[in-house]
């Protein structure tokens, strides 16, 4: 028995727009004569969008009209309609993620979006996705070593790290393409950061300046040798801190890089160096490239092709971002697809304890129910310490008491396990609660205080949901 | 489990396991044995208070005895995805002796699952009655399925005045080739079932217990109590990893001679598999399908 | 033909061969399940006694399963050489026994018997044999098969490599599969029963097999033991690599329609096998059987445990097999009770199977709702190989956590071999010393490590 979900991704990011639609098989792993197993068994993308540069307004904001334009646009050309989608993602990276502009641009697309997801992504999150589009994860379980990924865009480049499968590290530059401008031979725009960098490496650039392939390659090397050492591969020097975005963290010290892939835009221009005219795009793109390529300090670790270059961020998001919950779980009928729920994580030793179980569930979910934001609360468990008969009653009895307030709102109660106790939980909830209470309890889904989750309606036959967690910090 | 789960376990087994080390702090514990018993030489018949470890704690997903291995790491990782005893060195040609008293302990408890009997006391707790099949002992119920199938006189006799008779659907508990899955499993999956079936509202017989039981034994339930879905939990053929697994026959209308087809089944419930309680309510929702469809069996798509 | 004696002064009168043949047995549950075994001791030797006056004409007469309405009759008795009965027919079933077991009987000259005998024949003087003469018996006969390379030859004892795994997971068969090769095990075949039947499934691990042994250049044989249309699908829809061709057999025309096969099938997948498979051959297909099978799908006719076993072999025969094994133990104590059922019945399938004539190895193993413990497997593995068997199987030590059930473990062979004096096929023995596994026919210190095959 398998079961087709239809996924799109949409990836806004400072330079490009893109689009694309995969399906994600779910089949049942078990035999027939236990309780199913379902599970995404294959994800396969069906539609390449054409790759756009983002439309934006004068002062740098996402024209959100016609960021909808091209999604239309590209819908009707991939012949889907958004009723025939189960999930997806739109994911804004970047420069525009900025959260006003972000909330603009979600808006104008949520009749487009209908049921799916939607988020905006922190540099960490955008860092895994690309890499899992460029399938650095894979190649890193298949030859059992630690492979890291440099996504190379316009703004930044966006690192993650997988070790035999596992992702052990992520971080993000301020290193790209477009951070230098150039038109009709001269230098149109400076990042501000990148000119600070060129000028304590004694290159003075300025906004009019002739575009001199050789002075920018310059600089171009000092980012390629920044890059091997955000790796590891090289001693960090003193400019090196002050170019991780938003002063994000590097990657651990500890971590020894074996095998490298390079995705975003430009990647291609490693991988397949052209003699054209480097200015061609109006960046540095193929100028960076270019200097990638030759730079001696990622000539130690082994070079993988990556699966996915410039769209390795859109499949990431749209292969990558959909869980199936465990499948025996709660849920009533009607109470589904609810979006965008902030969780409120309980720790273990809270579940441990569940005589200040409740109260502390309760304050926790105060900072939610007290706004008009948020309808819906999640409340997440382990599940790990009440698994008899009995035990899930007073866990299930801890969940109601703790939920006194949050009932009053009519709401329905949502509660996340890992542990595979869904539905008895679920079925005891519904028992304490009282019947006309709206339940929705799954399991066999990891998330974290502060992470926001998407639960779409059934599928495999109603066995299953499928979920969107939306992980804005990767702590590791 | 699923791949988090994996990925995690494989990072504390790894962290664990530290060769070198342990090696290192096996010919410290030596040297330290040889201390003792250079001690206690004048005093060899001192009994300690300590205790060995239960060596059925181990667990053999984590165990690697081969010495001096090539690529421990890169073995164990795949060992993760085998449930099976490797990874286990050898001596000589034959095996270390911890292995081999694992395996003798796991073999033990899987022997008296099957040649014990449930507890007469641990069944009138649960408030189950208890009748017997035409086996007059566990050797006869061994040896003859036939037997097992059928209730002796006074099992029908007992049920009949002791029941509810046409309910929605009738539950029992059976020892079938595990008393030790009856004991360990039967308070869970029953409670989880009963919660489930109330809720939607369903009304069930009342529940008994069925000595020298085999699955078949359902189908003679269902005719003499005329139920709509006769449910059993009976324990199953003990493995070596567990001898406390418990299985669910499931059948809308069962009748002596039905097809086996007709069975719906839902195995591996214990502690390690699907956990008794989340398995009783899934149950409560299969039977609830077969209340609504009126199927049961390879007809019946969940 | 005489169907009545006396015993301490009692007379016992038997109303049919086939009674006869069902009281004369060793006593297995089985029979007393179905109903027809001797009611007590004394009976089971006036049977025997009755038995051992028969002569072989008269057993050849009197197949399990009527000619006119079983194909396995219709195999066994159409593939009996007619001028080599003839030698023997007059013989009573003693006087056969005491031929088979004669010193100036010589292996050649049992094989050549054997194309002269049916299996109610092949039957009967196994009841009469006791265990020491299964294995005296069977020791004489030296059937050679080759897929790859040859097994069965004297002096070589070998092992099946069975990695099975709960969810056919790529990578833990593929730790089994190390394993087991560094203990030597697998010369006879790497094979795996599924959890899976699908196509899909089963061409995967085919596949997977296949490079894996074609990467270490391994001189063996694999095998997923799928349903035999399963096998032949895969190689023809998915390009999966077949050497051997498995499949469950019964000693019954109903037997085998319960596993959804018939002799056609069985051909067809032979001569597939050996015009597309991977393998040298000729011989390329693999049996398993089991006492008691028949029974549980009452396709028994009445007829004891015993016989319907020794029909397998007959019908396996047809189909030239590499390797034909009894799982003697798997199906539980209402067949065989206890150790010393399992025991009796592991060296009866042996020798019936070697005197039948095809290369004969045994699944010495238990059911935890047998009497029965690892110590009686590793006594019947030890007999067995004094019996000449040629392989028996080989799991993580002895536990089938896939079956769920117990048999030889990965270092049994290695040990037998070590204590009998005996090697691996040749191929294989080289190959093991090459890896560094084994040093004249022992294990070194590295056997025992599957890493060796993680080696960059």
């Amino acid at each position: 028995m398998k079961e087709i979900i239809n996924s799109v991704g949409i990836d806004i990011g400072t330079s490009t727009t893109q689009l694309i639609f995969s399906k994600l098989t779910i089949e049942n792993m078990a035999t027939s004569y236990t309780v199913p197993r379902i599970s995404i068994v294959n994800t396969e993308v069906v539609y390449r969008s054409n790759i756009y540069f983002t439309p934006l307004d004068s002062s740098s904001n996402i024209d959100s009209e016609n960021v909808k334009a091209i999604v239309n646009k590209e819908y009707k050309l991939a012949n889907m309609r958004p009723e025939d989608l189960q999930t997806g993602a739109v994911i804004i990276t970047g420069e525009t993620a900025r959260k006003d502009n972000a909330d603009e641009v979600l808006s104008s697309l949520s009749d487009m979006a209908g049921d799916f997801v939607v988020a905006t992504a922190g540099p960490d999150l955008e860092s895994l996705l690309s890499a899992r589009g460029a399938g650095t994860d894979f190649i890193s379980d298949e030859d059992r070593c630690t492979v890291a990924n440099i996504d190379i865009g316009g703004g930044t480049s966006n690192i993650a790290v997988f070790s035999k499968g596992t992702a052990v590290g992520t971080s993000c530059l301020d290193i790209g393409g477009r951070l230098i401008k150039v038109k009709g031979g001269k230098i149109t725009y400076i990042y501000k950061k990148t000119s600070e960098l060129a000028a304590a490496h004694g290159i003075n650039l300025k906004i009019g300046d002739r575009a001199d392939e050789s002075v920018l390659r310059k600089l171009a090397d000092i980012f390629a040798k920044q890059l091997a050492m955000a790796l590891g591969l090289l001693p960090k020097d003193q400019y090196h801190k002050g170019l991780y975005t938003n002063d994000g963290s590097p990657i651990s010290e500890d971590i020894k890089i074996d095998g490298i892939t390079f995705s975003g835009g430009v990647a291609d221009m490693i991988y397949n160096p052209s003699g054209e005219n480097v200015f061609r795009y109006e960046d540095i793109g193929p100028i960076l490239g270019e200097a990638i390529n030759d730079c001696s300090y990622f000539s130690g670790v082994k070079r993988y092709d990556a699966a996915e270059t410039i769209r390795a961020t859109v499949v990431g998001a749209g292969t990558h971002t959909t869980e199936v919950s465990g499948s025996t779980i709660k849920y009533e009928e009607n109470c589904l697809p609810i979006k965008n729920i902030p969780v409120v994580k309980m720790s273990e030793e809270d579940e441990q304890d569940l005589k200040s179980f409740s109260k502390k569930m309760s304050d926790k979910m105060e900072i939610f129910t007290n706004t008009d934001a948020y309808d819906c609360v999640a409340v997440a468990i382990s599940g790990n310490f009440h698994t008899t008969f009995r035990a899930v009653q007073e866990m299930g009895k801890a969940i109601v008491d703790g939920l006194e307030g949050y009932n009053k709102l009519g709401f329905p109660i949502v509660v996340i396990c890992e542990n595979d106790i869904g539905k008895v939980l679920g079925n005891t909830l519904k028992v304490m609660a009282g019947l006309d209470k709206k339940i929705i309890c799954i399991d066999n889904i990891f998330v974290k205080d502060g992470d926001f989750v998407d639960i779409g309606e059934p599928v495999a036959n109603g066995r299953v949901v499928p979920v969107v967690t939306k992980t804005l910090i990767f702590n590791r | 489990m699923d791949t988090k789960e994996l990925k995690a376990l494989i990072e504390d087994v790894l962290s664990e396991m530290n060769i070198g080390e342990d090696a290192a702090s096996e010919d410290t514990k030596a040297a330290e044995a040889e201390k003792t018993s250079a001690n206690t030489a004048d005093d060899e018949a001192a009994i300690s208070d300590e205790c060995l470890e239960d060596i059925t704690k181990i667990d053999v997903k984590k165990q690697y005895l081969v010495e001096n291995p090539v690529d421990a790491e890169g073995f164990m990782e795949l060992k993760q995805f085998a449930p099976c005893r490797i990874g286990i060195g050898k001596a000589g040609a034959r095996y270390k002796t911890l292995p081999q008293l694992m395996f003798r302990a796991a073999h033990s408890a899987a022997q008296d699952a099957v040649f014990s009997d449930v507890d007469q006391d641990f069944v009138d707790s649960l408030g189950l009655f208890t009748v017997q099949t035409r086996c007059r002992s566990k050797d006869e119920y061994l040896t003859r399925p036939d037997l097992g199938r059928r209730l002796s006189e006074e099992a029908v006799k007992t049920i009949k005045e002791k029941c509810e008779m046409n309910p929605q659907v009738q539950i029992f508990v059976s020892d079938g080739l595990s008393s030790a899955a009856v004991a360990a499993n039967t308070e869970d999956v029953l409670s989880g079932l009963m919660q489930g079936l109330k809720a939607q509202g369903v009304r069930v017989g009342t529940p008994f217990f069925v000595k020298y039981g085999r699955v078949g034994a359902m189908d003679e339930v269902s005719e003499l109590l005329n139920a709509d879905v006769t449910c059993v939990l009976i324990g199953e053929r003990p493995g070596l990893i567990t001898a406390t697994s418990m299985s669910a026959y499931m059948a809308y209308k069962g009748t002596i001679g039905m097809p086996e087809s007709n069975r719906t089944v839902v195995s591996n419930i214990h502690s390690a598999g699907t956990i008794p309680a989340e398995a009783g309510a899934h149950l409560a929702e299969v039977i609830k399908i077969m209340l609504d469809k009126k199927i049961s069996g390879t007809e019946l798509k969940l | 033909m005489i169907l009545k004696t006396q015993l301490f002064g009692h007379n016992y009168e038997f109303k049919s061969i086939r009674e006869v043949m069902a009281k004369a047995n060793e006593q297995k549950s089985g029979d007393t399940l179905a109903g027809i075994g001797a009611e007590s001791a004394e009976e089971r030797i006036a049977a025997k006694h009755v038995l051992s006056n028969l002569t072989l004409n008269d057993l050849r007469n009197s197949p399990a399963v009527p000619y006119e309405e079983d194909n396995v009759t219709r195999i066994i008795q159409d593939d009996v050489n007619e001028t080599i009965f003839r030698e023997h027919k007059n013989k009573t079933v003693a006087e056969f026994r005491e031929w088979l077991l004669d010193t100036q009987t010589d292996g050649e000259m049992i094989k050549r018997a054997s194309r002269g005998i049916t299996s109610e024949i092949v039957s009967a003087v196994a009841k009469l044999m006791s265990n020491l003469d299964l294995v005296y018996g069977a020791k004489k006969i030296e059937i050679t098969a080759h897929c790859n390379t040859t097994i069965g030859k004297r002096g070589t004892f070998s092992s099946r490599l069975q990695p099975n795994n709960t969810v056919d997971d790529p990578k833990g068969i593929l730790a089994s599969t190390m394993e087991g090769f560094s203990l030597g095990c697998g010369d006879a075949v790497l094979g795996l029963n599924p959890v899976d039947d699908t196509v899909e499934s089963v061409a995967t691990i085919l596949k997977q097999f296949d490079e894996f042994r074609d990467k270490w250049e391994i001189p063996t044989q694999t095998c997923v033991l799928a349903h035999v249309s399963t096998q032949i699908e895969a190689a023809k829809k998915m390009n999966a690599p077949i050497d051997l061709v498995f499949q469950s057999i019964a000693g019954s025309q109903k037997g085998n329609e319960g596993f959804g096969i018939t002799p056609e099938m069985i051909e067809e997948a032979r001569e597939y096998a050996l015009r597309e498979g991977k393998a040298r051959g000729p011989n390329v297909m693999y049996f398993e059987t089991g006492q008691g099978s028949e029974l549980s799908s009452e396709a028994h006719n009445g007829w004891d445990q015993l016989t319907m076993e020794a029909r397998c072999y007959g019908f396996a025969k047809r189909y030239s097999p590499f390797l034909v094994n009894t799982v003697v133990g798997f199906i539980g104590p209402e067949y065989l009770y206890d150790s010393k059922q399992v025991t009796r019945a592991g060296l009866e399938d042996h020798f019936m199977g070697k005197l039948t004539g095809i290369s004969m190895g045994c699944d010495a193993c238990y059911t935890n709702h047998m009497k029965t413990d690892q110590n009686d497997i590793e006594n019947l593995a030890t007999l067995l190989v004094a019996a000449g068997c040629n392989y028996i199987m080989g799991v993580p030590e002895g536990d089938d956590c896939m079956l769920m059930y117990q048999c030889t473990g990965y270092h049994e062979a290695a040990a037998l071999r070590e204590v009998f004096g005996l090697r691996p096929i040749a191929e294989f023995d080289r190959w093991l010393e090459k890896m560094g596994f084994s040093e004249n026919g022992k294990l070194t210190p590295l056997a025992g490590d599957g890493s060796v095959f993680l080696r960059k």
